[in-house]
Formats: C-alpha cells, structure tokens, sequence
C-alpha cells in the first residue's frame, strides 16, 4: 500500500470546500479510516489517508464536501465511449424503462454508450467458477471477498491487509466493459477511444487514477450520476413515448442494490452486505477467522448497496422500489451464455495479473519498542481524557486525539474538558 | 479498564461482561487497534486478535465477570483471560474441535460450535488453561514474534 500512500497526496477525489465549511465534526466522527480532522474549530482537512467513501459527503449538511468527477468540458465527447451503472437506470421514477435511458444517453453526444449488462452476467457466470474452484482447493481463503465495490478494495488495502488474498483476482466488470470497448475500438470506431464510467460512487475516480486491482485501469474517467442527470432526463424527454417500454430488462440491473451481484451465482452460501459499519464489522470478524462457512461475501460500502451511492440523485429506497417494479412489471431476461463464458474463463479472459508489492502493508517507522513506548504514552493521556468523544479538540475522538498529541499532531490543551477557558478556537 | 506501567510492556487490563452480546467482541477489536499501532506484524495481530476474540466470547457465554489482560513486549505477546463464570468440567474434551456445552440457542446464534477453546491453541504459541466447575476459568495465551529466537516448540 506504500504506493498509494505516497500518490494519495497530490490527488484528493474526495474534495472539502473551505469556504463553506463551518468546521463543525460530524464528517471527522464518520470517516472510517480517521482521517479527518478539524483545524481551530473553523476548517475540516484531510491529514490521513482517505479511502474516497463518500461517508463525510453524505453527513455535511453544508454540502461542503464532494467528489471530484471528469468534467463535462475535459471530454472530448467525439472520442468518448460511455458505459454506465445500472444505479442510473433506477433514478427515473416516472416508470421510464432501461432501454429509454439508454436512448438518452445516446443522445447526449458521445461517439457511442455500450450497455454492461453482458459482461455482469458473465462476470456472475466466472466467479461462480471461481467459487467452485477454490471450495475444492485446500486451504483456500474463506470467505471470498467481491472485488466489484472500490471503497472495501481500498478498506481491505489500508485496514485488513491480510483480507487481500480473499479477493479474487477478477476483473470488475465496468473494467471489463472498458477494455473490451478499447480492444475493439478500431474496427468498429475506426480510431482509439476512450471509455468514461457513468457512476453512482465517489471512488469510481481513484480507482480508475490510482487503482489497487490492475496496474493500470482501462477506464479514462469517471462521471457522477448527478453531473449527467438533468440533460439526461431532458433528451429523454424529447425522445417522447417509450418505445421499449414493455421489453424485459436484464437480470444484472439489479446489481443496483445490494444482494443483485449474488442474485445470479449460483449455489452456495453468500452474504450481501451493506453500510460502511457493518462492512467494517464483518471485516473484522472475518480477519479473526469467522465466517469460513461462507463462500462469498458481496460488500458495498454505501446503504442499500450502489443505490445508496453519494452521486445519485434519486432516494435510495425509491430507487430500490423502481428496481423492484421494472423488474416485476417487464420481466427479466439473461443473455449470458454459460458455456461460452467458461471457455473464456478458461482463457484467463476475466483475471487480472497482480502486482504484489503495491500491496505490501506499510510498516510504522518506528521500533517495536518504540511503539510499545508511544502506546505506553497514549494511555496515559488517554486516561486523562474525559471520554466525552466530542470532537471539539478538532479530533474524531479521545483516543484518535491521545494518539495525536503523542504524536505531536495536537496540543493536549485543546480540550476542552481539560482546559474549559481554554478551548480549540478561542487560542491565543 | 487500568493501566499499569512497567519497564518495556504495554500492560492494559479491560473488563468483559457477561451477556452483553451487543458488545462482545470489542475488547479483541481494541486489542487488534493497540497492537497494530505498536508495529507488530500482520499475522501476529492476527493470531493474537483470534486468541482474544476467541477468549471474549467465551467469557460473553459462559463467564461471570471476566477479565482479559494484555502484555505486549517486543518479543512477546501474552493474553491473560479470568472469569468467575461456570468453569468447565472436563478440559480435556472443551478441547476438542467440534465439541460443544453451547445450548440450542447459542448455535442459532452462530456461536457455541465448539471450535473456541481449539481455535485459540491453533493460533498461540503458548496455551494453558486452568478451570474448575462452578469457580471459573483462567486462560494464559502466548504469542512469540515472528523473529523471536526464544521458540522452545511448545504448542
């Protein structure tokens, strides 16, 4: 992970805008990895490493923070092939069908919009494979781990590094959309094109410009639901009657919300689960060595899976109904065919190579006994605290702050329980 | 929860109750926090974070009151567990994977499969246990360093 440590500095997808932050705590008291913190009560800035979860995005009530997408004006649309979530299919509640949003899409100026549907219910038909595979091996990590969300890839990278073998080494399908597109864009474009995901996620960015997975992405961007939204339904509104409407949808939209990756695998015993907490707490357990009864764990960070993505623009739980009723009211079909895709599975077409190093845990600079020492010093000082976890110190929590001011990030005067004449902001 | 300050250990003490299925679990996730920020290696926190889990469950199930003890050197991790719970009768089988006292609604629960007490002699280096029906039981855990050159092959 020293690779990404080291890159995360000068790319920051997940952005705080200071002049509409009041520097009030709650984006520091969600982040899962602790990495924000508040300077003088007044600003929240980044000091750790952020995994682009989009947490802090959803929490600010001053819209303060957001995620940095491509934007519109840096795609030349001419060159530009779009692929899109399924979650952008859920956001039209006025009964608009798939196939709608996909004329749309088609109208908005790009060279071309390829469907994912195929390659998810390929991608379904490979890690059943896959699965199977390894239930047979000996001594093979259980339970595997989906390596479709980005936001656990990179939790599992920073916090449970020993998790990392639990993911198998397929590619996720929208990067598979994306090289297919690229492999075949000279004979059906007649020219080289780039490949721009239309997304739901706030880590879609880092894990196209930094990925953890492949050493380098095929996709060229990324674009937020809510960026492409109202043009969108604008070109679908001009489109007029829906033509398709009535026409089955395909199985994979509803890998929208969470349990639609699992739905399709076959059998065995698999977990959808959602939210960052109860990702983190199956995380956990599992890096303790529970759960090996399970063959395959679908996380997705985000509530109610991709639906509950901080780039969408509709409510998750419409969103879900709207699943649920196009599902229901224009039947499903699955395109896929099995035996096609297990030759191509054969032919290594779904793995990714991986790089080993990139994911080398990093190592505390200091000594054992040195550590022992610091952690010495952080209970003391966590002893001093009032427990209060209130955050105004400008740390997420009391123990986040004891081993900040070992560290010499924060002067224990900042307390306000400590020092009650003497809090963060009225310093000096 | 206490800390005690010695030369070159870490030494922190928490309370497990028992019962609290809400929060069984937490003590070995604190564990996990304190030994990872030390600087031990991966799949030491790992086994150590297993042994602690293990041992807090225990406690959450079938201790009274318990404790858990934490020691951490540079060469050495030691786990101390001590509950005044129902004890177990005979530890030569609480030792064997699969077997089990766990009621009906503890396997529900998913816990009670009998692979506890195993589990934590899989994952240490040191194991000793000491219980006596209806008094409690005591657990001392120990996991060598990876590069420790004291390793007398006790298993």
């Amino acid at each position: 992970v020293t690779h990404l440590v080291k890159n995360r500095k000068d790319t920051n997808y997940v952005q705080i805008d200071e002049t509409l932050c009041n520097g009030c705590v709650l984006c520091m008291k969600v982040c899962p990895t602790k990495a924000i913190r508040t300077k003088d009560q007044r600003v929240a800035n980044f000091v750790g490493v952020c995994i682009d979860c989009g947490e802090c995005i959803r929490v600010c009530p001053r819209g303060a923070i957001n995620a940095v997408t491509t934007a519109n004006d840096n795609i030349d649309k001419s060159n530009a092939v779009l692929s899109f979530s399924p979650v952008l299919c859920s956001q039209f509640f006025g009964g608009d069908s798939p196939n709608k949003v996909y004329s749309g899409l088609k109208k908005m100026g790009f060279l071309d919009v390829v469907e994912p549907y195929e390659i998810m219910e390929m991608f379904n038909v490979a890690m059943g494979l896959y699965i199977n595979e390894s239930r047979k091996k000996k001594g093979s990590p259980r339970p595997l781990i989906s390596p479709v969300c980005p936001v656990v890839v990179r939790l599992i990278a920073y916090r449970f590094p020993s998790l990392f073998k639990n993911i198998p080494p397929i590619l996720p399908p929208r990067e598979l959309v994306a090289r297919e597109i690229k492999k075949h864009a000279m004979e059906v474009y007649g020219r080289k094109v780039k490949v721009f995901h239309v997304t739901p996620c706030s880590a879609k960015m880092i894990s196209i410009k930094q990925p953890i997975m492949v050493q380098k992405s095929y996709l060229d961007g990324a674009i937020g639901i809510n960026n492409v939204f109202v043009e969108l339904m604008e070109q679908m509104r001009r489109l007029g009657k829906d033509k398709d409407f009535g026409k089955p949808v395909r199985v994979a939209i509803g890998w929208a919300k969470s349990g639609g990756e699992i739905a399709h695998i076959g059998d065995g015993n698999f977990l959808a689960v959602s939210g960052m907490q109860e990702t983190i707490g199956y995380l956990q357990k599992i890096e303790m060595g529970l759960y090996e009864e399970v063959d395959y764990v679908e996380f997705r960070t985000c509530p109610e899976g991709c639906i509950g993505g901080p780039l969408t623009v509709g409510d998750k739980y419409q969103a879900k109904n709207n699943i649920r009723w196009l599902m229901q009211k224009f039947g499903v079909e699955r395109l896929a065919n099995d035996n096609d895709v297990k030759k191509l599975y054969e032919k290594d077409w779904f793995f990714v190579k991986r790089e080993g190093q990139i994911f080398e845990r990093e190592r505390p600079r200091h000594s054992l006994a040195e550590g022992i020492e610091r952690q010495k010093h952080v209970e003391e000082i966590h002893q001093l605290l009032p427990q209060k976890e209130c955050g105004v110190c400008g740390s997420p929590d009391c123990q986040t702050f004891a081993e900040d001011v070992v560290d010499g990030r924060a002067s224990l005067e900042s307390c306000i329980f400590l020092n009650p004449h003497k809090g963060n902001g009225e310093k000096g | 929860m206490s800390v005690l300050v010695a030369v070159s250990h870490l030494i922190k003490n928490f309370e497990i109750k028992p019962r609290d299925f809400l929060r069984g679990g937490e003590v070995a996730i604190q564990v996990r926090h304190i030994l990872k920020s030390i600087g031990f290696g991966e799949e030491m926190v790992r086994r150590a974070s297993i042994c602690a889990y293990e041992s807090e469950i225990n406690v959450v199930m079938y201790g009274g009151p318990g404790t858990l003890l934490l020691i951490a050197d540079e060469d050495m991790i030691t786990i101390e567990v001590r509950d005044k719970g129902e004890g177990i009768e005979d530890v030569e089988m609480a030792m064997k994977e699969g077997f089990s006292t766990s009621t009906d609604e503890y396997r529900e629960m998913g816990f009670g499969a009998g692979m506890g007490l195993p589990n934590i002699k899989k994952n240490s280096d040191h194991f000793e246990i000491h219980s006596k029906k209806g008094e409690g039981t005591y657990l001392k855990i120990s996991i060598r360093g990876e590069n420790s050159s004291d390793s007398s092959g006790e298993k």
